[in-house]
């Protein structure tokens, strides 16, 4: 994980110039060949995890991109009960500390208006890559972020996951602070 | 010597020009590229305009330009002779342009049938080389023309060309990702799925009568088998989690997918029907894109176990599994060569995709394309042509080129995008 803060920083400095840093936090950790993919998500207890010191100083506390209210997601539900999208890294379907806020956030909606409705969790993935590689990404980052929020207490029986791979981007463009917000994982509620 | 020839157009043996497919040999080093003239069609007895039947020189030509064993071109005729036939002296026009083979082919129509001769001549030793007559109406012009392609090919070369394939592809033209059939050239477009879903990664299968794909248009990405006759589809496999990146076994008894009933994508076979699944990888990497070497023993797949993306290779039955690409940080798409001595695949690097080949035992790796994002290769059946989809800056779509890299033409003339196209059996 150390290595990757100098381009990280470096990132977040591009970033920040672009959008005077009001939203540009995900868009900031670039790929690391180097680091191979954590072959499965460790799921880690709700407290802060290992790597909150190390990710910290990077990771501004507002993680969302302004637009990213989910569409799908807030059909049919009061606005209090609204699920936040969550985002990831290029190639990783590794719970940033970011996500994993917003993840205990969701798992909480969940457990206290949502307790008896069916979810889905539909991964996604930027431009990218391959299509058929990139299914097979999205399905691994909605695993995670189920994983996730059964572990704190969501009951997996209502819980359901689907991999669009890239084929539905939530936004349009070839730069990083678009694939940023297009690598992620939307809670639909059925 | 001139009366020899004469009869043995009238006799137009399908067999007796092979004992001649020595005479040219194309493949010795050092030797020219052989030019070959395609006259324009004589028409007789035919209500067809000499514009509707421009198409078979053109076609004709554009076979043998791809094929990269010839140098075509379509000329005015030189004899304005009333049939194909040629006398002795008909060929030193063709032989002073400095043509080798000359393509004359005639049209004689009844009604709607129409029939068309084709004759390749030998302009050096002044002889008929073989000839052809098909039958049909004046729809099969483009079809009459790749198949004497294939024929004038196999004289050439002693193999069996692909020029009456198809190439099964998706596109998004309609807004979704649907699949469509066209020729091999790009022509006679037709689309087979409308379910307004996204759909993906079209497989023939062997006998080229049906293809099997994903589809999301019950939801869940579900592989589907349809005919190309019929709008018919049935469900092949409808696992929990992904049903994905579908493909054939060589003798048409399996069908390798990816699947991630099991937790994570992985590798499993399963009848032609969709039952019985095999589990070919067990590890906690995804794996995925299966592809098998024609004499089904191998299967080339995609997995990302040590890391990032890279194609690997195993027996059918999921042993000896070992890694094939090294070079290169994602390498995927593999697709084993209907010959069995190499596998094309795609790599991405900072400038993009571009499509290499390798030998099976990851010797001879090579780049074949350089200009924008290539991806998807899929082997003609005769494995002489790569297809594989392109956005460069000559346009986006489905380029076909040889096996070596050269020839690199789009094919597909809508506009649009274009992914993953595949190439049908003989």
């Amino acid at each position: 994980m150390k290595k990757l803060r100098v381009p990280m920083l470096a990132g977040l400095g591009l970033v920040a110039l672009f959008i005077g840093g009001c939203a540009g936090n995900e868009a900031v950790k670039k790929d690391s060949a180097a680091v191979p993919a954590a072959v499965t998500e460790k799921v880690e207890p709700a407290i802060p995890a290992k790597n909150t010191d190390a990710n910290a100083a990077q990771m501004a506390p507002q993680i969302q991109p302004a637009q990213s209210e989910a569409s799908t997601s807030t059909m049919n539900v009061p606005v209090e009960a609204r699920l936040e999208t969550v985002y990831f890294d290029f190639d990783k379907a590794d719970l940033r500390q970011d996500t994993r806020d917003v993840l205990a956030k969701n798992a909480d909606t969940i457990l206290k208006t949502l307790a008896e409705r069916k979810i889905q969790i539909e991964g996604h993935c930027d431009e990218r890559g391959s299509a058929e590689y990139n299914l097979a990404l999205g399905e691994r980052r909605a695993k995670a972020a189920l994983k996730y929020i059964t572990t704190l207490g969501v009951k997996e029986g209502n819980l359901s996951i689907i991999s669009y791979g890239k084929e539905k981007p939530a936004v349009q463009g070839n730069d990083e602070s678009a694939w940023a917000k297009n690598r992620r994982a939307e809670f639909v509620v059925k | 010597m001139k009366i020899l020839i004469i009869l043995l157009l009238f006799i137009m043996l399908p067999g007796e020009s092979s004992a001649q497919s020595g005479y040219i040999e194309v493949t010795a080093p050092g030797s020219r590229m052989l030019k070959l003239a395609v006259d324009a069609p004589l028409l007789r007895t035919a209500s067809l305009s000499a514009d509707s039947v421009k198409l078979i020189p053109d076609v004709l030509t554009f076979d043998m330009n791809m094929s990269g064993t010839v140098t075509a071109e379509t000329r005015p005729a030189y004899v304005t002779a009333k049939s194909t036939s040629l006398m002795e002296s008909d060929f030193a026009p063709w032989l002073n342009a400095g043509f080798d083979l000359l393509v004359r082919s005639e049209i004689t129509q009844t009604g709607d049938q129409v029939a068309v001769e084709f004759r390749l001549f030998d302009v050096v030793n002044r002889k008929v080389t073989t000839s052809k007559r098909y039958l049909g109406t004046a729809s099969d012009l483009r079809r009459f023309s790749h198949l004497f392609a294939d024929e004038i090919l196999r004289v050439i070369t002693g193999e069996k060309g692909a020029f009456t394939t198809r190439i099964a592809y998706v596109s998004t033209q309609t807004g979704n990702k649907e699949i469509y059939i066209m020729d091999w050239d790009g022509y006679n477009p037709l689309p087979l799925t409308k379910n307004h879903s996204i759909n993906m990664n079209p497989d023939f299968t062997p006998d080229g009568r049906q293809i099997i794909f994903t589809s999301y248009k019950r939801g869940n990405p579900d592989l589907y088998r349809r005919s190309l006759s019929n709008t018919a589809e049935v469900v092949v496999s409808k696992r929990r989690g992904l049903n994905i990146t579908g493909s054939w076994a060589p003798d048409g008894s399996k069908i390798a997918l990816a699947l991630s009933k099991d937790g994570d994508a992985e590798i499993y076979t399963l009848n032609k029907d969709g039952a019985a699944p095999v589990r070919l990888t067990v590890n906690s990497a995804l794996d995925l894109y299966p592809s098998w070497s024609p004499d089904g023993t191998q299967i080339a797949f995609v997995s990302d176990r040590l890391g990032k993306p890279q194609v690997f290779l195993m027996k059918s039955d999921g042993s000896n599994v070992r890694r094939l690409t090294t070079t290169g940080s994602y390498n995927v798409n593999p697709r084993w060569s209907p010959k069995g001595d190499k596998i094309a695949y795609s790599r991405m690097s900072s400038n993009g995709f571009n499509i290499f080949s390798v030998s099976p035992d990851g010797s001879a790796d090579r780049q074949l394309t350089t200009d924008g994002n290539n991806e998807n290769p899929a082997w003609s059946p005769d494995g002489r042509f790569i297809c594989f989809s392109s956005k460069r800056s000559s346009g986006a779509g489905v380029y076909v080129m040889r096996s070596d890299g050269t020839g690199q033409t789009k094919v597909t003339h809508a506009k649009g995008t274009f992914f993953q196209p595949t190439w049908s059996a003989h």
